[in-house]
């Protein structure tokens, strides 16, 4: 009984960092009287938080009244949301022959070996240089999509984290498993698999686990993090934002291109892209968000030094 | 012609004056109609309501006891004190002659 109050000033305290967060996807002159509402009329806690997010909730859906974010859902957000999700498994898939390979094959003698840390240095950077690209991507996706709908990154954000999971864990399994199915239909022969990659593929961790950690970890943040940066994409001139989202849709479409079967759908682009696509530059421009960090920073820093307040 | 609501809030605007604004507005409702009114309930009406051109908002000052945060302030437009009597008048108009006494109507 004496724990009773404790719990519920508990209750009362989470609601309210909850009410404060909610209250963020708000337009900053609304959140502001909404909390000086909501401060005035001593309304606290759970029901606070009730308010608020029926406040936000309505505001949601009327920007869904128009054709726009639609047109997102449709062009941006489900394209996206499958093409790095088919990558991301097949980046697990690769991956996971060479952590399947170290880490249920261990041995300790191996360390004295030349020729073990050759390899191990030539897969490491195999597996980092795939991971690094996937979550390049998945950044450039973001922030193509925070530029598109600026209005909506809220909303936006939720559809993009809940269409990765639905492809991540039912439609990308399933169009890797039909493209196996016509390349068998095609070919006529099975393809021959290892049985190392039979004894991989058994293995829960490797199956479920790690495509859903790459999921996590390379698309889903790096992309959110990239809507983000593509929103404030606001403050750049219509020039260079222009230009950044010229390069985005260019490393996608690369990007699109590495997507296995994508030939089937993307044939006359295909023969346009290919001679170009393994050229070192085209290579490069999957990368060009890691440019952009690290070159952003800089860039405000020295206007900051320009315009001295 | 307003919707029932849109007619309470503009009711409780208009009693309230020079200081109406969303929490006061919604205190009045919820004193006068004894039902709680949502946020979300206020502020979408509050929006159409001036998208219809009948209310005009700013932003107010901001006050120590909202912890120094803005109030946003209404005011009925002309237009929205005609479309307030129009509703009113037909109100009054299609209850004539009515009855809501239940017994009375359970009679029948």
């Amino acid at each position: 009984m004496g724990h009773e109050p404790n719990r519920g000033s508990i209750v009362t305290h989470l609601g309210d960092r909850a009410t404060d967060v909610v209250s963020g996807m708000l337009k900053p002159e609304e959140r502001e009287v909404v909390r000086g509402d909501l401060t005035e009329s001593g309304e606290k806690g759970v029901q606070a938080l009730r308010d608020v997010l029926g406040l936000v909730v309505g505001r949601q859906a009327a920007l869904w009244r128009e054709w726009r974010p639609w047109a997102i859902l449709v062009g941006l957000i489900i394209p996206l949301g499958m093409l790095l999700s088919i990558l991301s498994r097949v980046k697990a898939g690769g991956s996971a022959a060479y952590l399947w390979l170290y880490a249920n094959n261990w041995d300790w003698t191996l360390l004295k070996s030349a020729g073990f840390w050759f390899v191990l240095r030539q897969s490491a950077t195999k597996v980092f240089i795939s991971y690094l690209t996937l979550a390049c991507w998945s950044w450039a996706a973001g922030f193509v999509l925070g530029s598109a709908s600026r209005r909506r990154l809220a909303g936006m954000s939720v559809l993009l984290l809940c269409v990765m999971l639905l492809c991540g864990e039912l439609a990308a399994p399933l169009y890797l498993s039909l493209y196996r199915q016509h390349l068998f239909r095609v070919f006529g022969n099975p393809p021959v698999v290892p049985a190392s990659y039979v004894d991989i593929s058994a293995l829960t961790f490797y199956r479920v686990i790690l495509p859903l950690i790459l999921q996590m970890t390379l698309v889903a943040a790096p992309a959110l993090w990239g809507l983000l940066h593509g929103a404030q994409s606001g403050r750049l001139t219509p020039q260079g934002r222009r230009w950044l989202c010229s390069i985005a849709m260019a490393s996608l479409i690369l990007m699109a291109l590495q997507v296995p079967g994508s030939g089937i759908f993307l044939i006359p682009l295909r023969l346009w892209v290919t001679p170009f696509l393994h050229s070192w530059v085209l290579q490069l421009a999957a990368y060009w968000p890691i440019a952009y960090l690290i070159s952003n920073p800089i860039s405000r820093g020295w206007r900051r030094i320009a315009s001295p307040a | 012609m307003l919707g029932e609501f849109e007619y309470v809030m503009l009711t409780a605007a208009a009693r309230l004056g020079d200081e109406a604004y969303g929490a006061a507005i919604r205190e009045e409702i919820d004193k006068a109609t004894g039902r709680r009114c949502s946020l979300g309930a206020l502020y979408t009406t509050l929006d159409r309501l001036e998208e219809k051109g009948l209310i005009k908002t700013r932003m107010g000052d901001p006050t120590p006891q909202r912890g120094g945060r803005p109030k946003r302030m209404v005011r009925v437009t002309a237009k929205g004190v005609q479309a307030a009597k129009d509703f009113y008048t037909a109100v009054t108009r299609v209850s004539r002659g009515v009855s809501w006494d239940m017994n009375r109507i359970a009679d029948r």
